[in-house]
Order: C-alpha cells, then structure tokens, then sequence
C-alpha cells in the first residue's frame, strides 16, 4: 500500500457526509419557522439558549477534544461580554472592539494553558475553578472599571458587522445570529477533528506519552486547545452582552460555569452536538421545572443524577446506542 | 571502535532503592540485542532511562553525539525510537489514522512498506479498540517503526501473544534488524523470541550487569541460570 493511498483515505468528517448535511439542513428550517411563527417569549428563550450553546459547546470541545473538565469557564464568557461592554464605552469602533476582545481572550488563556497544561483530571478542574473565581471577584471588586454589583450597561452601536445594531436586541434577530454563529462553529469543530491537527489533539488526549514518542511537542497544542475552548465561550459572551446590553459580575460566577458543565452533561460529549442538544434541554426544562415549582432546582438535580447513572453519555451517548442498535438490526436484515 | 547507539553506566534508583546501576551496552545497525533478567531485573528501568522517559544516571550516546537527557520528541526526530510494556496505541483512531499521525511525527517515510509487512491492510479502516490484541501490537510495532528509525528500543513486544503470534513477531524482527538495518535492543520475557532473534544477549540481575555473549553462550552460563532459578543445582 502506498503512502498516496493513506494520505488519501482519511475518514471523512460526519458533516460532510449527506446525512450531515441533511441534519443542517433540517436544522437551518427549523430556525426559520421558529422565527417566522414562535411567539416573543418562545424566541427570546430560543436566543438565549442559542446564545448560552455556545458557551457549553467550548465546555464540550474542551471535554471532547482534550477529556479536561473546566469549572472556570465562566470566566472567558465573562471577559467577553465585558470586554464587549468596555470597548464600546470607550468608544473603540465595535467591529474591531470585538475582535480584540476575542484575540485577547485567546491570547490570555493561551499563556494560561501552557502553565497548566500538565495538570489533568481533577486538579485541572480545581484549577480552572480557582481561576474563574478569580475573575469573579477581580470584577466585583474592580468598581473604577466594571462598577462592581452594578453592572455595565452595553451601548450597542447603530450597526454591528453590517446590521442595524437594534438587530441584536430583539429575539428573532439574536437567535438567528446565534444560531448561524453556533452552526458555524459546529462545523468548524467538526472540521478541526477531522485534520491532522485534530487527530493529534485527540492522540494527546488518548495517550500523550506515545504522542511525545512519535517526534511532536505537545504543549503548544494543549494551550492552544484550551485557548480555543476558551475563546469559543468569549464569543458566547459577546452575544450575551449584545442581547441583554447589561453585564454584571453573576456571569463570572462559578455556577454559570456549573450550569454550562450541567449541559454539557445532559447532551453528553461523545458527538460535537452534545453540549448544544444539552443546553436546549437544560433552557426548556428550566421553563418548565420552574413553572410547575419554585424547588425546581432540586428537580433538576435529581434528574441530572438519573442521567449521570442511566446515560453517563447524555443524550450522545443514548444516540450512539440507538445508532447502533438500528446499524445492526440493518446488518442482520441485510445478511438474511 | 564505534557504535551507532551507547549507553554508558546507566543507573537508576527510587528513593533509595537502587534499581538500576552502571549498566552499559551498545548496539549496531542490523542486530537485534536482547537485554534479558528475572522480574526486577531493571530492564524496562533500563529502556525508560535511555529514552528519556524517567530521569536516571549515566550517558546516552548516538553516532558518537551524546544525547543524555534530549526530550522524547527531540529523541525521536533524532531516530531512536521505542515501544512500551504495555500496548501503547491510539484506541479511537483507526489504523490508518495512527499510522499517518507517526507518519508527520516522524518526518515522513515507510508507512506503505511498513503495512505491507505487519499485514495490516485488511484493518486499515478499523479503529484500533476494534481489532484484536496482537494486531494492537503490530500497530504498535508500526508506530514505534514508522519514519525509519536508526535505533529500535523495543520492551516486551511479545507480551500477552500466543506462541503462533509470537513467533509471526519474531519473523518481522529479525526482517526489521536485517533488511532495514535497524539496531534493536529487545526486552522480552519470551525465550523462544529471544534465542531466535538475538545476536547478543546482556543479562541482569538486581539491577546490575551479570554477563554479555552470544546466546548460545547465555543459554548454559551458570550466573545466568541461577539469576533466574536461584541455583545451578
């Protein structure tokens, strides 16, 4: 066999098989006839949930990608929006504010993860819990620059990235917005894990050692994995600041972390889409638990546990066993 | 005269227990050369130094350049390869995945040859957690092969295979040394591997050096048969 043919023969990344792209297309209609009939209240939680599955996608990408549970995650969300808020204060013309704050986050977390780039498990975790409370009290107690409790309102200019800025403030705007962000970034992610880069990664992941054995450097990549992770949830944070045009320090909060781990748990990370079917659940559920009682957060934590026993891949992992059974079932059919 | 790979008073201890002391061998290209001892012998201890896995004692020489203490990575580039007791593979890659991500680590290289000759084509496209353990650690063996390394540290390829799988190994090793001109330093438990595809033996015991020679030679050396029997009786 020759080297031509392994360079050719990669496995295909699932989105760009036909039924991939079917899923997006199915996807992409139901965002339009959600916007085009879902009532104010329906699309207003519809943006936020798109919004907040962005931010437990790059949970998920961290978990997936380099099996590290973050509990700081708030923090690059965090940053994000009030990076967002703070440059458009200043005056700075929003495209580029933006970008810089993303390119800020990406760079802070980068240094960051080549410092704790050895640590796994749960010191990792520990670590990232650390850090985002950090954050937390650094913005609370910061009042000359993020009026501590108070919060920073966001003064939305009259266009964004060639929309008029209003745009970002309605439902049916921000959750299409969000949604074509959050697709966009489904995609790219499955892209990733489907280049070499992204087979390394997942080396890393599986057995580093073996990797530093094969002739690469790890570090890089790890922080780099871990600033990406980072930047995605920095990229939620900015729509956050965009749809509410208020920003205060609860979103650093290590339960805003909790609540994007709590996603990323119910969706389970064995597919890419995980976190993101985990946060619809988590934002409907929520609707729904706290209309029917005021404990509904002691409700969510017993199902939360039944799905941590029953499911320990969340609803992936209930995918991939009825995936398979249905293959098989088409396998036995096909051999009679 | 000179060695393609040496190794010079390699020692090791742990927390004051010596496990390793003043070992040295060398290698050259085209030979297989056992290191061989009971359990706790400080073999595997041995390959972990040299490699650079674990921090120890002594001095690491390649083509006449010292190498002591070059990161793993640097190690490899470099052309010293080496696989693990246990199988060291990538579960949820396939087969072709992993080869082709050794193939980029290493530089580049054999990857088709290589395939051909661990028969693994029909698995190409299988994940690894799928096939069976002795093609695991074919794919192993393919990892630590791929990019055409000079030098083969190779520690107990043959644990967990039956004796047909064993003896399948042995074939490649001796074709790996041979055709590839490859110097190999094998560990392994097995004897019928060992006596079939070594040119020279190293014993140890306890951490130190017992004897070097010809297998023929190991095979009746009383040191040797009471290091691992405890009497020559």
């Amino acid at each position: 066999m020759a080297n031509q043919t392994l360079a050719h023969s990669f496995r295909e990344s699932p989105i760009l098989r036909p039924s991939g792209l079917i899923v997006l297309a199915i996807l992409t209609a139901t965002v339009v006839i959600l916007t085009a009939t879902g009532s104010r209240i329906t699309l207003s939680l519809l943006a936020q949930a798109a919004i907040i599955s962005i931010l437990a996608l790059s949970v998920g990408f961290l978990a997936r990608t380099a099996d590290l549970i973050s509990f700081g995650h708030a923090a690059p969300f965090g940053l994000g929006a009030y990076g967002t808020a703070l440059l458009f204060q200043h005056g700075i013309p929003a495209e580029v504010g933006i970008w810089l704050v993303l390119v800020a986050v990406f760079a802070l977390f980068f240094v960051i993860g080549l410092v704790v780039g050895k640590l796994n498990g749960i010191a990792f975790s520990m670590l990232t819990l650390a850090l985002g409370q950090f954050f937390y009290v650094a913005i609370s107690k910061l009042r000359a620059i993020t009026s501590g409790a108070d919060g920073l309102t966001v003064s939305l200019p009259r266009s964004l990235f060639g929309l008029p800025g209003r745009t970002y403030q309605t439902p049916d705007g921000m959750f299409i917005i969000a949604s074509v962000i959050l697709a966009a970034l489904v995609i790219l992610i499955y892209l990733f894990e489907a280049s070499r880069t992204g087979r390394l990664a997942i080396g890393v992941r599986e057995n580093e050692e073996r990797v530093l054995f094969l002739g690469y450097r790890t570090k890089i990549l790890k922080a780099a994995v871990f600033a990406t992770s980072a930047t995605i949830a920095g990229v939620s944070g900015v729509l956050f600041a965009l749809y509410q045009g208020f920003v205060s320090p609860e979103i650093v909060h290590w339960s805003f972390s909790g609540n994007a781990l709590i996603m990323v748990i119910l969706g389970g990370s064995l597919a890419v889409w995980g976190p993101v079917a985990g946060a619809l659940v988590f934002f409907f559920l929520r609707e729904w638990l706290s209309d029917l009682t005021e404990h509904w957060l002691a409700v969510l934590g017993v199902i939360l546990i039944a799905v941590t026993v029953a499911w320990p891949g969340g609803i992936t992992g209930v995918a991939k066993v009825l995936r398979a059974r249905i293959s098989g079932r088409e396998r036995n059919g096909g051999g009679k | 005269m000179s060695f393609l790979f040496r190794c010079e008073n390699i020692g090791k201890t742990y927390g004051g227990v010596v496990a390793l002391k003043d070992v040295s061998l060398t290698l050259e290209s085209g030979q297989v050369h056992g290191l061989i001892g009971p359990n706790g012998a400080g073999k595997s201890t041995f390959i972990d130094v040299v490699s650079g896995r674990t921090p120890g004692l002594g001095r690491v020489f390649f083509e006449d350049r010292e190498i002591t203490g070059i990161s793993p990575s640097a190690m490899r580039r470099a052309g010293i390869s080496r696989s693990f007791q246990r199988t060291s593979i990538f579960p949820a890659l396939t087969v072709r995945e992993q080869i082709e991500l050794a193939n980029h680590g290493a530089g580049g290289g054999n990857t088709g040859e290589l395939v051909e000759m661990l028969g693994l084509g029909a698995v190409l496209d299988t994940e690894a957690e799928q096939i069976s353990y002795g093609q695991q650690r074919l794919v192993d063996l393919a990892l630590a092969l791929v990019g055409n390394p000079r030098v083969l540290l190779l520690d107990e390829p043959a644990a967990g295979l039956s004796a047909a799988e064993s003896a399948v190994l042995s074939g490649h090793l001796e074709e790996i040394a041979e055709r590839w001109n490859v110097a190999v330093l094998l560990v392994e438990h097995d004897m019928d591997v060992i006596f079939r595809v070594c040119k020279v033996l190293t014993v140890l015991a306890s951490g130190r050096f017992l004897v070097q020679g010809p297998p023929a030679d190991i095979r009746n050396n009383p040191a040797v048969i009471e290091a691992y029997f405890g009497s020559t009786a």
